[in-house]
């Protein structure tokens, strides 16, 4: 199978912006890789009623519903970019006509 | 008493007895540290003054935790509460992190210091700590070469002496292959063993925290400070830790292992076959019993990885926005425009592809083709190794398939890159612990690493076999002449 990327689409799902120089570069080699791994398509067999992976092969021990202490407002807030008081600034989400 | 040397066992003892002061030790490290940097470049962040407080302290303590005045380097994706963490990315450049990591708050809880946080990768992405936003970090066998990665640093700070002893990580082989390619010895434990509360997400079903030493028995030692469950990672097993220091002398049970057959081994380098075949012939004059096994699978384990960890990275790291905390770029009129800015300047070239590539596998029409196909392959992979283990104990492998590369030698190539992790990926696939020691060196000098794989949970018998390989290798003996770079 001759892969497609459509990679103007894929790095607009990804909020990642690429210059044509970077294309360039980019998509030669990750055709080659999307090629490369498309090597599993030799293994048939993996349709036939297997399940996909879980990486906990032990049962998952729960904790306490307790409520516990969280950080501070302060100390969330100390990396945030800009701030205003107790709030993080970001652009307005909700644009005007 | 040459400070730098010791091992972790040795200089907890003298620290312990008196003999020598926490204070003494780190100030050794620190100038071993100014000697070398220049060179190696092995820490982002030296920590230097804090230090020193803080060992004053451990000092005048009476009772003294079990690690005590030992000077450990800490990868820097693990977080440091006030201690800049920066996972090498301009996009968490300043990032001063409110808490602590679990494995590091274990860490102090028993008096280590933590001397300093480490190149890798950035993410953690990369097989030669040359995708570092920063700088590169040089091998201390030959300036010229890669540390390996992506925990270069760490591996490099052990080697060099500059630490006692390091914390990295291991997504697909990133504290064994640099262990490997710096002669120290590297800890993949099964997934789970070890909290990942702290430690920044590359790919969540793979991730391992595991240490990197110069002896088995510090590994063993440190393996057991930091494992155990852990409240803030459901992930974490709540399976009682053994005293690995202890089990990992007693007499080894009848050993059965298996070994790879020609086929798998084809194309890899010929002093690596050589290593590799000594060692298993050091073994079999142990009266181990050891069986030829093909692994059909095990081609498949990158292509499987390479879409099963870019999907993970892609969504953990939907997270670096720019608006709660790292790096906001400044050139932006609306939200959309802020986060895809802040991304694009934030993010090194490997990052991007992988981010890429994991959202493409991940994107309407094609997930079934490649992540649902890859996750499904991982079951196979693992029952493959179960049915393995149902007739032996170990898998022994080499780590890498050549000794380190030279620097820019695979910069522009990423799948060369990413074949030097082919007998690592497995065991992350797999959730199996594995260890690297060292296994002889090249006849250019560089070190040359064994893998023993083995079964979930099984760390003692790691830590027994790998003694056993340690003391009849005797590394040791070897010594890095820090070579200079213009040599």
């Amino acid at each position: 199978m001759k892969p497609k990327i459509d990679v103007d689409y894929v790095s607009t799902l990804a909020h990642l912006q690429l210059t044509e120089r970077e294309k360039a570069d980019f998509v030669p080699k990750l055709i080659k890789i999307v090629e490369w791994v498309g090597k599993l398509e030799e293994l048939q067999s993996v349709d036939s009623g297997i399940e996909g992976f879980h990486s906990v092969p032990f049962s998952l021990p729960f904790r306490p519903d307790e409520i516990r202490g969280s950080f501070p407002a302060e100390s969330a807030l100390a990396n945030a970019p800009e701030r205003k008081k107790d709030f993080i600034l970001v652009p307005k989400v909700i644009e005007e006509k | 008493m040459n400070l730098t040397s010791l091992s972790l066992i040795e200089l907890r003892e003298a620290i312990q007895k008196k003999e020598i002061k926490a204070e003494e030790a780190l100030l050794a490290h620190l100038k071993k540290i100014e000697e070398r940097e220049n060179e190696i470049s092995a820490f982002i962040t030296v920590l230097g003054e804090q230090a020193l407080v803080q060992a004053r302290k451990i000092d005048r303590k009476k009772e003294k935790g079990r690690l005590a005045g030992i000077p450990i380097a800490i990868k820097d994706n693990m977080v440091t509460k006030g201690i800049r963490t920066t996972c090498a990315s301009r996009i968490l450049g300043n990032y001063l992190p409110p808490y602590s990591a679990t494995v590091v708050q274990k860490l102090e809880a028993e008096d280590a210091i933590v001397i300093g946080k480490t190149n890798l990768d950035e993410f953690a992405m990369g097989s030669s700590t040359e995708n570092s936003a920063f700088f590169l970090t040089r091998n201390p066998w030959d300036l010229r070469r890669v540390p390996g990665g992506s925990s270069g640093g760490s591996a490099a700070a052990v080697a060099a002496e500059e630490a006692t002893a390091a914390l990295g990580s291991d997504t697909g082989g990133s504290v064994r292959q640099p262990a490997a390619f710096c002669g120290v010895i590297g800890l993949k434990p099964t997934y789970g063993r070890v909290s990942r509360y702290g430690l920044v997400a590359f790919a969540s079903s793979l991730d391992q925290i595991g240490p990197l030493t110069r002896t088995v028995e510090d590994c063993a030692f440190l393996t057991q400070i930091i494992a155990g469950h852990d409240l803030c990672d459901s992930t974490s097993s709540a399976q009682p830790v053994p005293d690995y220091q202890e089990e990992m002398k007693e007499r080894l049970n009848p050993i059965k292992a298996a070994y790879l057959g020609e086929k798998i081994l084809e194309g890899i380098g010929l002093e690596v076959k050589d290593i590799y075949y000594k060692t298993l012939q050091l073994l079999e004059e142990s009266g181990a019993q050891l069986f030829e096994k093909e692994f059909p699978l095990w081609k498949y384990a990158l292509p499987c990885y390479y879409i099963i960890a870019p999907s993970e990275a892609s969504s953990n790291l939907a997270r670096y926005d720019g608006v709660r905390y790292g790096f906001r770029d400044p050139d932006y009129s609306n939200l959309r425009e802020m986060y895809v800015q802040t991304r694009t300047e934030g993010f090194g070239e490997e990052v991007k592809r992988r981010i890429l590539l994991g959202t493409f596998a991940l994107s309407s029409g094609y997930y079934d083709a490649y992540y649902l196909k890859a996750a499904k392959t991982r079951s196979l992979i693992y029952q493959e190794f179960q049915r393995t283990f149902e007739e032996v104990d170990y898998i022994l492998t080499p780590t890498t398939p050549e000794p380190a590369f030279l620097i820019g030698e695979k910069k522009d190539d990423p799948i060369s890159m990413y074949l030097s992790d082919i007998f690592t990926i497995t065991a992350n696939l797999a959730g199996l612990p594995a260890i690297s020691l060292p296994a002889g060196l090249s006849r250019g000098g560089l070190p040359l690493g064994f893998q023993i794989i083995g079964k979930h949970f099984h760390e003692s018998d790691l830590f027994r076999l790998a003694f056993l390989i340690e003391n009849k290798v005797k590394f040791y003996r070897y010594k890095i002449k820090l070579p200079r770079k213009e040599e």
